[in-house]
């Protein structure tokens, strides 16, 4: 694996507020990487730095090997960094193309290619519109096109899906799924469910500080199941907590459970015996998950 | 860095920017506005320059006005259109530069336009990028003033077709290397200011009351008086009059212009986006 973000020691100060503390981290190329943490919590910054849009106080960060807003990083990273608009007086057909001419792109091919990005976005049919014609979620969509022009190997999308409609949101995310083979998404967002859904690995920021740096798929969570149910069951936990292979069973929130368990041999795999205990007790489950939600990971474990 | 530079990134950002005059309806107005102004520069004080030159009666009042201000070779002139539209473009184009030129990086950085840009080209390619567009600009629209200036001298006489466009060449780059400093500091304010009348009123201020500041204590510690080569311009009133030519008239231009564009160079890397 080659690492792509290379941070440490990084710090911010806006006057004296400290946006950033001592966050060290590496990203490696792979799949997509969730940007989490409370309003505040210096998400944006961070993003804001690795685009080359601030510099940091102190500390070292590189993109590629090379500082962030290094002439060598151009085109291979882009971003929907947050707040930041389309000009309102060009049409976003020429705004685009003049992007992917800037990225190399002849005049026809940057045509072509600004097609190519909006209708991945389902935007096929704005390409003369001026931004102010659109939406908000259509203009959040064109610049979401604008960070897949060309061939970028990292995609920075800050709140990519925020105001979004649930019908397009699932859209990005299914195009941000199908993209990630090729593209390394770093993705920031107050929606867990769908980083969980999309990414890989975590960094939760919380007052500057880096808190967390794992990996979903990590060992650990495998002795972990999530267990979520039509109804909060009062007799659940007592019974779950008699299974064999079960360790400890908390109500993680309302009508969700976290179920620690081991592996013993000879015995049935631990969701079948899960499951079972459901049937028999006939309580509606809704939803058994491998291991714990990114929810409860970033918090419960923070409690 | 120059190695790091992209001339077809710059001229990408240069042709950018003609497209914003020239086919956006903003742009468009300011272009029907400048029209309008030269239309009647050139209607009236340029096409009646000959009458006011060369006719009896204001002859010997051209001679004493244009003499007391040391300018009484450009009624030698054999275009007297020509001399008309110097003594007017010399000190307008400057300040048309500094309006058409007002929004050169300023709304895109407030607008968060340029955060997609700078993931695309450097900061000193937008910088000198967006700079060439400007000076393509006002070349054209001082290129555009000259033809029409000529024509309407070659509308009373033919025979002043070719020593009028031969004139005219030479006046189009005078004007040129004139309007260079003011459009870099254009640049230069355009990395601080938040939009374009910020960016004027920054002008304003700079000549209205550096030159008093400067003046006033100027009076007292002489050596002062030399950050009057801070102002472009300030060779205007030398370079006005051909008969008191030296290299200076080129050369403080365009250190000026030099500087203007190094410290937005500068300024634009340690800014925050």
């Amino acid at each position: 694996m080659s690492c792509l973000i290379k941070a440490q020691q990084l710090n911010k100060f806006f006057g004296s507020n400290h946006a950033l503390c001592d966050v060290d981290f590496e990203i490696e190329r792979g799949g997509p990487v969730a940007l989490v943490g409370p309003n505040g919590a210096g998400k944006t910054t961070l993003f804001s730095i690795l685009c080359g849009y601030l510099k940091p106080s102190s500390g070292s960060v590189t993109v590629f090997g090379a500082q962030p807003a290094s002439h060598k990083n151009l085109s291979r990273l882009s971003a929907l960094p947050q707040d930041a608009q389309l000009d309102p007086r060009f049409a976003i057909a020429q705004q685009l193309t003049f992007y992917a001419q800037l990225q190399g792109f002849s005049k026809r091919e940057a045509h072509i290619e600004a097609e190519r990005t909006l209708e991945l976005v389902g935007l096929s049919e704005v390409l003369k519109e001026k931004p102010g014609s659109l939406s908000h979620g259509m203009r959040k969509r064109v610049t979401i096109a604008q960070a897949l022009i060309g061939a970028p190997e990292i995609v920075m999308l800050d709140e990519a899906t925020a105001g979004l409609d649930p019908k397009h949101a699932r859209e990005v995310r299914e195009l941000v799924a199908s993209l990630s083979t090729d593209i390394t998404f770093i993705l920031s967002s107050h929606d867990l469910s769908e980083l969980e859904r999309l990414c890989d690995q975590v960094l939760y920021l919380e007052q500057g500080h880096l808190q967390e740096h794992q990996s979903l798929n990590a060992e650990d969570n495998l002795n972990f199941f999530t267990l979520r149910m039509e109804q909060q069951q009062p007799d659940l936990i007592a019974a779950l907590s008699s299974l064999k292979q079960v360790n400890s069973v908390i109500n993680s929130q309302d009508k969700e459970y976290q179920i620690s368990v081991q592996t013993l041999s000879g015995e049935q795999p631990v969701d079948i015996e899960i499951l079972k205990l459901c049937y028999q007790n006939k309580w509606r489950y809704r939803q058994l998950i491998n291991g714990r939600t990114l929810e409860n990971q970033l918090f419960n474990d923070n409690d | 860095m120059l190695w790091q530079f992209s001339m077809h990134r710059v001229w990408c950002l240069a042709k950018f920017e003609l497209v914003r005059l020239f086919l956006t309806k903003s742009g468009v107005m300011a272009l029907l506005a400048f029209v309008t102004t030269w239309f009647l520069i050139l209607y009236y004080p340029v096409n009646s320059a000959v009458d006011f030159i060369y006719s009896a009666m204001f002859k010997d009042v051209a001679k004493q006005v244009f003499g007391a201000f040391g300018l009484a070779s450009l009624l030698k002139w054999q275009v007297p259109e020509l001399a008309m539209y110097w003594l007017i473009a010399i000190y307008s184009f400057p300040m048309f530069a500094l309006i058409i030129a007002s929004d050169q990086t300023c709304s895109d950085r407030i607008r968060g336009t340029l955060r997609f840009i700078s993931l695309r080209a450097t900061r000193a390619e937008i910088i000198y990028g967006r700079f060439l567009g400007q000076l393509i600009i006002n070349a054209t629209l001082i290129a555009i003033t000259l033809i029409a200036a000529v024509l309407i001298a070659s509308l009373r006489d033919s025979s002043l077709f070719v020593p009028g466009a031969k004139k005219a060449g030479e006046l189009f780059i005078e004007l040129f290397i004139v309007v260079l400093p003011f459009i870099a500091l254009m640049a230069f304010f355009n990395c601080f200011a938040k939009s374009s009348k910020q960016a004027l009123v920054f002008t304003v201020l700079f000549f209205g009351i550096l030159p008093l500041a400067i003046g006033f204590v100027g009076y007292s510690f002489s050596f002062v008086s030399q950050l009057n080569y801070l102002f472009p311009g300030m060779q205007i009133d030398q370079a006005i009059n051909p008969k008191q030519f030296s290299y200076a008239i080129y050369a403080i231009p365009v250190i000026q212009m030099s500087a203007y564009l190094l410290l937005a160079h500068l300024l634009m890397k340690r800014s925050s986006l």
